[in-house]
């Protein structure tokens, strides 16, 4: 079942892109192109307005929540070219930093895992991804990878934070040696994997499936499992979901989870990784699950948040 | 932003928005010459590699051809379903129509030309596609002439209608596109015409009557059926008008911006806000028809540019043709030219190295060109952001399986008055509707504790037999007399088989051979030991009747035999009774043995010791090798060892039967799991599935999980509430039996609730996951799940608040952080829980002991090892953790006994209690004394050995106590008619339930419902840590629920009002080999636990009075010679008990609360052992005990018995 258990008026004056709940799912922030970014506590039903952040000059696309580790940090990207981190301090929101590196529309931002420290991936239509590393003293470091995707770079998503070889967490000790990925989808239909050596952001990988710009890209979250979980969904209609079960991540195969008759805009898995949220035109949410056998149905159509769930693992759990 | 760049005076058609990859068509266009005034004419088909990051555009295909464009189009008709191909439509200077396949341009070229027509007298210069069906293509040219073409067939092309007068030239054709038959067609003198295909006229004409509206374009509006737009090309009119056809006498709206006339337009089909146009003032804008504002202007050349095309695919791109003859490809998203004209630079300079243009012969220099950086113009993109990129929709998943989702309602193309609601929809996902109802029932049962109700459900509901199986046994566990009721699950009725028996014997005396009787053999054989040791004198008598049956043989001995003869002749018979003549018992035997009288020998040898006697019966059983020997041995010897470890897995349930009718307590679960493992090793899932009812009986959680988990599939939701299910019961009833928490202690147990809540949590059960969560660990997953759920259910619980699971990190804005600040991420997780949760944080520090018996020993402080200062602790402090790991662990060091002189000693939860102390007035004086040996808690029971020798009718303490006593709660297991021998320590069990030693569980590491036993704390031993409670957390195991016991009245004395029943019953109950002492299921903790109960200050110890001291000497040394014979590490176990059992003895002398009819005895027994004549001492202990209070001696007596019968056996 998917029940609305609470529906926030965010009164944005003009179109919502983006709505995310922090890491507890106790309050969600919402961006608009009002410009606007809002944030509420919806802890218990609520819905009460917390902050309505101002900064941005155009349409604000995305909005990320940081890990709470690091306090109460939201970044949101716009249309203005512009990044902005917006931190709590004594209950009042003020921006941290304003990252004005991009010549174009910053299509997304995402936090790296927690592990990584504070590291915001940012994705513009100038083609080039921004990582900033906050270093303290209120010092962030850039690193830029200039023309990652031609025409520009529609999103960023990191992957977990695992060791490359075990993909697997491994038991605390001395620190791990994490190596630093994620994936971009952009305007020259690519799916892209980035991956650090020696401080140098480089391109891992090149998956090429889609035929027309990649809208959203989504590492899915670690299951314990050694296999890396990608989504990638595109203006074709389009859902790909993307394994790699090497450890060395070097080989993907791609799955089509379905071909959509409408552009997909964003892909969103769940926190335990095992149901994809895909939202196209047409204003259609569609939840999706594997089944045991590695085929993806969909299991629920979402409407204004409310929508049935039909259990597709019926029958593999009956053959046990 | 400029993307692409090639050197071509051309016309223009991208590739259908199907079309992928993306090319260009361009085909050389009529109306320019170059500067070589070259009049050769192509059609040339180039690809868009955008990744690609240079100018160059790569050319796909080329055709030569005869005539140069005025028009292009390229349309979807012929198109592959792999997006590829269509026709390439080309109207001529010669008014030649021709239709090409663009995959033979790209491919051989030899057959591109698939169609063709010359119908068009003039110049064809208007040409468009309609957008429904692909094979409609209208063209326009010069005289007023419109043609529509089918694809299909080019012959017979219609007309729109009557061609308009006077005739003039067609500039432009553009279908509707919303309505599939409906043309327009303008002509630069400025009008405009809609065509209705179905009439076959013209419906409208549209026109400024200004006669300045020379039109240069005319396009219909993307969404809007009724408005398109004319652009002009006459300098002094140049602007765009859009019309609406509903208001046709004048332009809806009109777009001046440009200084001279327009030369080109397109409106994106993407998004009808924005509409390119191109002029002779040299610029290109792109507006917002609807608000007439101009929302970007191109960066371009000083040249005008006669087309411009927004590509239909990718909705950021466009494409210009200009006069100095370039076609461009441009992005509206903006970026820098950087890059881009790096490249440039290069190629123009490498293109130059390459030739010698004046024929020099000799090289040109590099060419030099501008420095980049300098024109590092930065585009900005579209003022309005395109509908392209707003993004209308978004669904994301949060923590508890929320989904956020949002809608934006489809823009109608005049915005309504009416504010649209904007909102955000918080849903809960729940997919596993099964799992959460299970789990909902589970929830149900272990709150409201009806676990029996639940395992019943469990068992009617079944699927599988194995699996009712599985709840029948679990069930038991929560029910009295648990041992007996596993039997019959087992298939063994003990009414049955006496009924059986009964029968059996009516008809003639031979056990049936079925191994179920054993017991019953083993009774009888009891009993006979017990009988024949009452009629000693009769011995003689009995090597007449070899050939009976032992219980036969006494029931019918004969008193009446009046007159015998003693054979002394020099055969077997003659040789025995010399042999008896003269007290040679161990001749008798042997010569009974190698005659087969087998029942001679046992009778004699039962009198000639407890050395001869086991001899005997190791020698007969070594003789028989029926199919029952092997199960008589066991029983005779105690030893389950090898019928667990050697028995056909076929047997198991035999097997399995035996250790609940024998084992000892302590050895019970160990045996259990021997048994279990046997079976899981075998590997098959039945096998594993039988292994599982072994864990359940011995309340292993740990290997049922480990077990169950091998074969099924613990990864799915369902399959994980199966094994969840089975585990919380079985943890319930093992918490039930020891009444203290049971913490979860193995990682794969620990892994999997962890996984169940992450499952509970994903689907929204928030507070339900966090019950589930193992408390004790530290696991960093564990901790931050934990530290999630407990700030996603909103308003905090009352109380603890989880410490994070992860250093926050000070990136605050007002202060700078030290640049360390990036957090190393184990670091992170590691320091969780250093402070640990409040209550425990509020515990007073370690009182100022100074010893090094720091409190680490807390955690553990359910056992009698408890150090005094664990009494300070408040008793939320103590919440310990965990269960006793299994089986048993070795005891503490006995490093810090020095420094506790008073404490009661720290050991004792090793050791298995057999012999409990009284009660609380025995502080533990014995570790004053000589240095104990650490007594390692190495259960293992009592030697194995029966003593039939002993007469023991006298005495029997341990004997059965009412089972009306025993607390059900407590012990489950132990059916009190099967285990006469057991529950001598029973005096204060009736209050355990509800009270201080409630915990008898404590004591016990298995909660098995048979035979808890021994327990272990580890961690008392040596952990140092002076951080008061902290350890608590480090320490691995420790049981909850421990402090609760501290609440015993200081001056408690345990009841004593059992004397009468227990010494009553205890006379005509067979007892079955003293030895075990303690049967199977009985409770021998309380007493034990009493001792922790102690009050502190009661530490102080007087002197054992002087005339009382020869007995603590005597005992001592007896104790420790026979440490030092002993053999095998059971009796050296004992010993240990016994050296810590008989301090409560001590105690009680230096009370001198013994009275003087149990002083003397003991007095006698002392004598008797120092004199070595330990038959004699327990003769006398039987007295003792007979005719005491026992109460006052349950403590220490049983064990003195003990020690004598090892030292009899040993021959100290």
């Amino acid at each position: 079942m998917v029940s609305v258990i609470n529906t926030v008026d965010t009164s944005h004056e003009d179109m919502i892109h983006d709505a995310q709940m922090d890491y507890y799912g106790t309050r969600l922030a919402t961006c608009s192109s009002d410009r606007t970014v809002k944030i509420f506590d919806v802890r218990n039903g609520g819905q009460i307005l917390v902050a309505d952040l101002r900064g941005h000059e155009g349409p604000v696309w995305q909005v990320a929540w940081a890990h709470p580790m690091f306090g109460n940090i939201l970044a949101s990207c716009s249309y203005d070219r512009k990044v902005i981190i917006w931190k709590e301090e004594n209950g009042a929101w003020d921006k941290m930093y304003e990252y004005m590196g991009h010549e174009s529309s910053v299509n997304s931002v995402c936090w790296g895992p927690y592990d990584f420290g504070l590291i915001l991936a940012c994705g513009s239509s100038d083609g080039a991804i921004s990582l900033l590393t906050f270093t303290g003293d209120q010092q962030w470091d850039v690193k830029k990878i200039s023309n990652a995707h031609t025409i520009g770079c529609n999103a960023v998503s990191w992957a977990p934070a695992v060791v490359p070889g075990s993909l697997i967490d491994q038991p605390s000790g001395q620190k791990p040696n994490y190596v630093k990925r994620f994936v971009s989808g952009g305007c020259d239909n690519l799916v892209k994997l980035w991956k650090e050596e020696d401080g140098q952001w480089k391109e891992d990988q090149k998956l090429e499936a889609h035929s027309d710009w990649v809208r959203d890209v989504g590492w899915a979250p670690s299951i314990g499992l050694p296999t890396s979980t990608i989504a990638s969904c595109s203006q074709d209609g389009r859902v790909f979901i993307w394994t790699c079960d090497d450890p060395a991540g070097n080989t993907w195969t791609a799955k089509l989870l379905h071909k959509f008759n409408d552009v997909v805009w964003h892909v969103s898995w769940s926190i335990t990784g095992n149901i994809l949220a895909v939202s196209g035109g047409d204003n259609k949410v569609t939840l999706w699950k594997e089944s045991m056998d590695g085929q993806w149905a969909c299991i629920s159509d979402v409407s204004k948040g409310q929508g049935a769930v039909s259990a597709i693992t019926d029958t593999q759990q009956s053959e046990q | 932003m400029r993307l692409k760049e090639i050197q071509r005076t051309a016309h223009q058609a991208w590739s259908p928005a199907g079309h992928h990859p993306i090319y260009l068509a361009l085909g050389t266009s009529a109306q320019q010459l170059d500067a070589s005034f070259n009049t050769t004419a192509a059609l040339e088909i180039f690809e868009m590699d955008f990744s690609d990051p240079s100018l160059d555009m790569q050319l796909k295909g080329s055709l030569p051809t005869s005539n140069r464009l005025h028009s292009i189009v390229w349309v979807n008709f012929g198109m592959g379903a792999d997006g590829a191909g269509g026709r390439l439509v080309a109207g001529s200077e010669n008014g030649t129509l021709t239709v090409y396949n663009p995959h033979e341009i790209m491919s051989s070229g030899a057959e591109a030309v698939v169609g063709q027509s010359d119908k068009h007298t003039g110049p064809v210069r208007a040409l468009d596609f309609n957008p429904f069906q692909n094979n409609l293509l209208a063209s326009g040219a010069n005289d007023s002439e419109i043609y529509i073409w089918d694809l299909n067939n080019l012959s017979s092309p219609m007309t729109p209608g009557a061609k308009t007068q006077p005739a003039e030239d067609i500039s432009v054709v553009s279908w509707n596109r919303q309505v599939q038959h409906i043309l327009a067609s303008a002509n630069p003198s400025g009008k405009a015409v809609v065509w209705d295909l179905r009439k076959n006229e013209p419906i409208i004409k549209i026109s400024d009557h200004s006669n300045r509206m020379h039109c240069s374009g005319m396009l219909w509006h993307p969404d809007v059926a009724t408005q398109l737009v004319l652009a002009s090309e006459d300098d002094r009119l140049p602007v765009i008008q859009m019309w609406d056809l509903r208001f046709a006498t004048s332009p809806l709206k009109v777009l001046e911006n440009h200084t001279r006339g327009i030369l080109s337009i397109s409106w994106s089909q993407a998004d009808s806000e924005l509409l390119l146009s191109s002029a002779k003032d040299n610029r290109i804008l792109c507006w917002n028809p609807n608000t007439g504002e101009v929302i970007y202007e191109l960066p371009t050349t000083n040249q005008w540019c006669f087309d411009v095309q927004w590509c239909p695919r990718n909705p950021a791109l466009l494409s210009t043709a200009s006069f100095d003859g370039r076609i461009t490809v441009y992005s509206v998203m903006g970026g820098s030219l950087k890059a881009q004209q790096q490249s440039t630079a290069d190629k123009i300079s490498s293109s130059f190295d390459s030739m010698d243009p004046f024929g020099t012969g000799q090289v040109l220099p590099p060419l030099q060109v501008p420095q980049p950086t300098v024109q590092d113009t930065i585009v900005p993109p579209l003022k309005k952001p395109p509908k392209w990129v707003r993004r209308p929709v978004g669904a994301s998943f949060a923590f508890g399986g929320k989904l956020i989702t949002f809608e934006n309602p489809k823009l109608p193309p005049v915005q309504s008055p009416q504010p649209v609601p904007r909102q955000v929809f918080l849903s809960q996902v729940t997919t596993e509707t099964e799992f959460l109802q299970r789990s909902r029932e589970l929830q149900a049962a272990l709150q409201s504790g009806s676990f029996n109700s639940y395992c019943q459900a469990k068992i009617q509901n079944a699927k599988s037999d194995a699996e009712q199986d599985i709840w029948k046994f679990l069930l038991v566990n929560f029910e009295d007399e648990a041992r007996i009721k596993f039997l019959r699950l087992l298939g063994f009725s003990k009414d049955e088989l006496e009924i059986k028996i009964s029968k059996c014997l009516g008809k003639s005396f031979q056990h049936n051979g079925h191994g179920v009787d054993a017991k019953d053999l083993a009774e009888k054989m009891q009993r006979l030991s017990t009988e024949r040791s009452d009629e000693a004198a009769a011995v003689g008598d009995a090597k007449t009747s070899g050939s009976v049956s032992p219980a036969d043989f006494f029931s019918q001995t004969p008193k009446e035999n009046s007159n015998f003869q003693i054979p002394v002749s020099c055969d077997t018979d003659g040789l025995i009774s010399q042999a008896l003549l003269v007290g040679n018992f161990e001749g008798a035997v042997d010569l009974c043995l190698n005659d087969g009288r087998y029942a001679e020998a046992i009778l004699l040898s039962i009198s000639g010791g407890e050395e001869l006697l086991k001899k005997t019966q190791q020698k007969y059983l070594t003789k028989q090798k029926n199919s029952i020997s092997m199960l008589i041995s066991s029983v005779v010897t105690q030893n389950w060892r090898d019928i667990v470890q050697s028995c056909e897995l076929e047997n198991w349930k035999e097997a399995l039967a035996a250790l609940l009718t024998y084992a000892h307590p302590e050895d019970f679960a160990r045996l259990c799991d021997t048994l279990g493992s046997r079976l899981e090793h075998e590997g098959t899932e039945k096998r594993c599935l039988q292994a599982c009812l072994c864990y359940i009986c011995s309340g292993n959680v740990e290997k049922l999980v480990e077990c169950w988990a091998l074969h099924r599939d613990c990864s799915s939701p369902l399959g994980l509430e199966d094994l969840v299910e089975k585990v919380m019961m079985l943890r319930k009833s093992i918490e039930r039996l020891r009444n203290s928490e049971v913490a979860v202690q193995s990682t794969i147990l620990a892994e999997k609730l962890t996984c169940y809540a992450g499952i509970l949590a994903a689907e929204g059960s928030l507070s339900t996951a966090m019950t589930y969560l193992p408390e004790n660990s530290n696991q960093p997953g564990i901790t931050m799940l934990r530290d999630r759920l407990f700030h996603a259910q909103g308003e905090a619980p009352i109380g603890q608040q989880p410490q994070n699971s992860f250093n926050r990190v000070n990136v605050s804005t007002a202060k700078p952080t030290p640049a360390p600040q990036i957090p190393a991420p184990k670091a992170q997780t590691m320091g969780q829980y250093q402070p640990s949760p409040a209550p425990q944080v509020a515990a007073p520090p370690q009182p100022p002991m100074p010893s090094v018996f720091t409190p680490q020993a807390a955690p553990a402080n359910t056992g009698p090892g408890l150090p005094p200062s664990s009494h300070v602790l408040p008793p939320s402090a103590s919440r310990p953790a965990m269960r006793p790991s299994y089986p048993q662990h070795p005891a503490p060091a006995p490093g810090f006994l020095p420094h506790q002189p008073f404490q009661p000693e720290p050991m004792p939860m090793g050791a298995p209690s057999t012999f409990p102390p009284p009660g609380p007035s025995m502080p533990a004086a014995n570790l004053s004394g000589p240095p104990l040996p650490p007594s390692s808690s190495t259960p293992g029971g009592l030697p194995p050995m029966p003593s039939p020798g002993v007469p023991p009718t006298g005495f029997m303490p341990p004997t059965s106590l009412p089972s009306g006593l025993m607390p059900p709660s407590s012990q489950p297991g132990a059916p009190v008619p099967m285990y006469p021998g057991g529950l001598h320590n029973q005096g204060p069990a009736p209050p355990m339930a509800s009270s201080p030693f409630a915990p008898l569980g404590s004591g016990y590491p298995q909660g098995g419902p048979g035979a808890p036993a021994v327990k272990p704390f580890p961690a008392a031993t040596v952990a140092p840590p002076p951080t008061g409670l902290q350890e608590g957390w480090n320490d691995p195991p420790a049981v909850r629920g421990g402090p609760r016991k501290k609440k015993v009245p200081e001056n408690y004395t345990p009841p004593a009002p059992i004397t009468a029943p227990v010494m009553g019953f205890s006379m005509e109950a067979p007892q079955p080999q003293d030895s075990a002492q303690v049967p199977p299921g009985a409770p021998q903790e309380p007493s034990v636990q009493l001792l922790q109960q102690l009050p502190a200050e009661r530490v102080e110890q007087k002197e054992i009075p002087a005339e009382h001291m020869v007995l603590k000497s005597t005992f001592d040394s007896l104790v420790q010679r026979c440490q030092l014979a002993a053999g095998d590490p059971q009796t050296k176990r004992k010993l240990d008990d016994a050296g810590k059992r008989l301090g409560y003895l001590y105690d009680k002398l230096r009370e001198q609360s013994l009275s003087h009819n149990i002083l003397n005895g003991l007095h006698e027994i002392s004598r008797c052992v120092a004199s070595q004549n330990y038959q004699r001492g327990l003769e006398v202990h039987t007295q003792v005990v007979s005719s005491s209070n026992f109460s006052e001696i349950s403590a220490f007596m049983p064990i003195l018995k003990v020690v004598m019968t090892i030292a009899n056996k040993l021959g100290v």
